[in-house]
């Protein structure tokens, strides 16, 4: 029975396959490489016959070095900074331009800030570079034009622009984005809250205040959390462009360590085990916003 | 009607001012690269271009002249073609067999597939993959381990869910099998869906350049443009190097390495300026459809 039923299915299994082949491959084999963090890994000896070390690789990283209390507090402030940001913005975004009348004119604004979420951080940092670079960015040539100051600022290059520049640009390029998603969670609040708030009276700040932000909360919530536990595996890409040997004490992130140590300097088994570390803080940071948001208004994800 | 407060009026003008600021920010970067590449470089110093100054196309001339560019632009659109191709095809396929309840072990192929979206093995047992399969080094690196996506997958399978089952059940009945089933009357419902993830996969292959990095970056017969324009920070520091096989140095002695690589940026940004607004509302109805599934 159950072969001819597998036999009547063969064209399903058929287109399956592929999908299944390749995920089983690049990412079920992948997990398999978690080990690598309990080995010494050698390339010449391969995977199989390095030899086991245990927690050696952690160690390493928590007891031998103190890279750990940088690079964790670049990676959680960044990512906190960048989350509050982008969604505080996104959310008064989409709230003020719901309060526009004029359609054509939200129309043009809702597409112009979606669009630098379809570029690449190599063109953002192209852009960055033309309006920011110390010796020929707009910027500093007309601060010193005007003489407010004498040597260009760094802002691409010094510690204590690190964080302010990432989360700005990070901000420009994703708020777009997301306040479409709000925009879409107001146009989803029931008509008749705001028609029996005008029967009463009520002025538009306190609709505002009293329908569309508790009604846009659920959303908020879900955003936050959803977010929360991809951040940390969302912007290689813009720490690879910005990083950089004058600001890398503030700038550098987990996964860019990860990357200097795994893939430049070949060291596999200690980039792994931070690999590790990282996946363990992103849940940690799921969890707890997720905690967090239960007890102060009782609605989560898990 | 409504509009009658001072309070109400004072607030529309700050929202519409912070509007006005909010298209300049996101429109004036664009604006300014775009007319420097079209600027003598000599007259743009320390000015917000609105228009371009000394008009010329240079810029554009030098970099088109450089074989670098034009085998990036050849490996990029090559990418973007082969790669959203690969993901539609063997993306869509496996959606639609996932909508079916009847197949044999459908629960643990569901679970298959989403379990992947919570975990992946990160930057370095990936590369000892591609490493030992042979795959550094090559143009297969950029199609391949992207043809499966599994949040494109659920989007479509979603789609899938929403077609009336009436529609599946009558063909089948006439005798069709699965494949045929498929092929003619399910992917011509789900045109809109798949142009949708298809661009979305469009827009990632013409993006990205960290593959690159990671895995070809000896290759440099592999590099597409936003890896030529991300090498190019790192080392045009001199017009004549960029157009040192075009033989006569002296034709672009205005340019400057700042307007090579600005017009660069431009060309490299222009194909996605060009089908993005035709093509945003699907952009919307995908995000939306992603959001809300979660």
């Amino acid at each position: 029975m159950l072969r001819m039923k597998l036999y009547k299915q063969r064209y399903l299994f058929l287109m399956l396959a592929p999908a299944f082949l390749l995920v089983l491959l690049f990412q079920y084999v992948p997990l398999v490489g978690w080990l690598l963090a309990f080995q010494r890994y050698q390339v010449g000896l391969g995977f199989w016959a390095s030899e086991w070390v245990g927690f050696e690789q952690f160690k390493r990283f928590f007891l031998q070095s103190n890279d750990y209390v940088y690079l964790l507090r670049n990676t959680l402030s960044i990512n906190v900074m960048m989350i509050v940001t982008n969604l505080s913005l996104g959310l008064i975004f989409a709230i003020l331009l719901n309060e526009i009348r004029h359609k054509f004119f939200v129309k043009v604004i809702q597409t112009v800030s979606f669009f630098p979420f379809f570029i690449s951080w190599v063109i953002i940092y192209s852009i960055a570079n033309t309006f920011l670079s110390s010796s020929s960015g707009l910027l500093n040539e007309l601060l010193m034009r005007w003489g407010i100051i004498s040597d260009g600022l760094n802002i691409l290059g010094e510690n204590k622009y690190a964080w302010l520049l990432v989360v700005m640009l990070e901000a420009w390029k994703s708020v777009g984005y997301i306040s479409i998603i709000f925009i879409a969670a107001i146009s989803a609040i029931p008509t008749d809250q705001y028609e029996a708030a005008d029967i009463d009276g009520a002025t538009r700040f306190q609709k505002l205040k009293f329908i569309t932000i508790p009604n846009l909360m659920p959303t908020f919530i879900v955003i936050l959390i959803l977010n929360s536990g991809w951040i940390l595996n969302s912007n290689f890409e813009l720490f690879f462009m910005f990083t950089n040997p004058t600001n890398w004490e503030k700038m550098e992130v987990l996964d860019m360590y990860i990357y200097k140590f795994g893939l430049q300097q070949l060291n596999y088994s200690y980039a792994a085990a931070v690999g590790i570390v990282k996946t363990i803080v992103s849940i940690v940071i799921l969890l707890s916003v997720n905690a967090f948001s239960k007890k102060t208004t009782g609605k989560a994800i898990f | 009607m409504y509009r009658s407060s001072p309070a109400d009026r004072m607030f529309d003008l700050v929202n519409y001012a912070i509007m006005v600021f909010a298209f300049v920010v996101m429109v004036f970067p664009f604006l300014h690269l775009f007319n420097y590449s079209l600027s003598n470089p000599s007259f743009v110093s320390g000015k917000f271009l609105f228009y371009p100054r000394q008009f010329t196309l240079d810029s554009y001339k030098a970099i088109f002249e450089n074989p670098d560019v034009l085998n990036g632009i050849y490996i990029s659109t090559a990418r973007t073609l082969i790669g959203t191709l690969f993901m539609a095809i063997v993306t869509s396929m496996a959606a639609y067999v996932i909508t079916r309840d009847d197949l044999t072990g459908i629960k643990f192929f569901r679970k298959y597939f989403v379990f992947t979206m919570y975990f992946s093995g990160g930057i370095i047992p990936m590369y000892i993959l591609i490493k030992s399969l042979g795959m550094v080094g090559s143009f297969w690196v950029y199609v391949i381990p992207s043809a499966v996506s599994v949040f494109n997958m659920i989007l479509i399978k979603t789609y899938i869910e929403g077609i009336p089952k009436e529609l599946e059940e009558s063909a089948l009945i006439d005798g069709a099998n699965d494949a045929y089933l498929f092929m003619k009357i399910i992917v011509p419902i789900c045109i809109p869906v798949m142009a949708a993830v298809s661009l979305f996969a469009g827009i990632g292959q013409w993006n990205s350049f960290i593959d690159t990095q990671f895995y070809n970056a000896m290759n440099p017969e592999l590099f597409p443009l936003q890896y030529v324009l991300y090498n190019s920070f790192q080392s045009i520091t001199s017009v004549e190097q960029f157009t040192a096989s075009v033989g006569d140095p002296e034709k672009y002695r205005m340019l400057t390495p700042q307007s090579l690589k600005i017009a660069m940026t431009v060309i490299t940004v222009l194909p996605i300026m060009i089908v993005y607004p035709f093509l945003q509302k699907y952009f919307i109805k995908g995000l939306l459809l992603g959001s809300v599934k979660g």
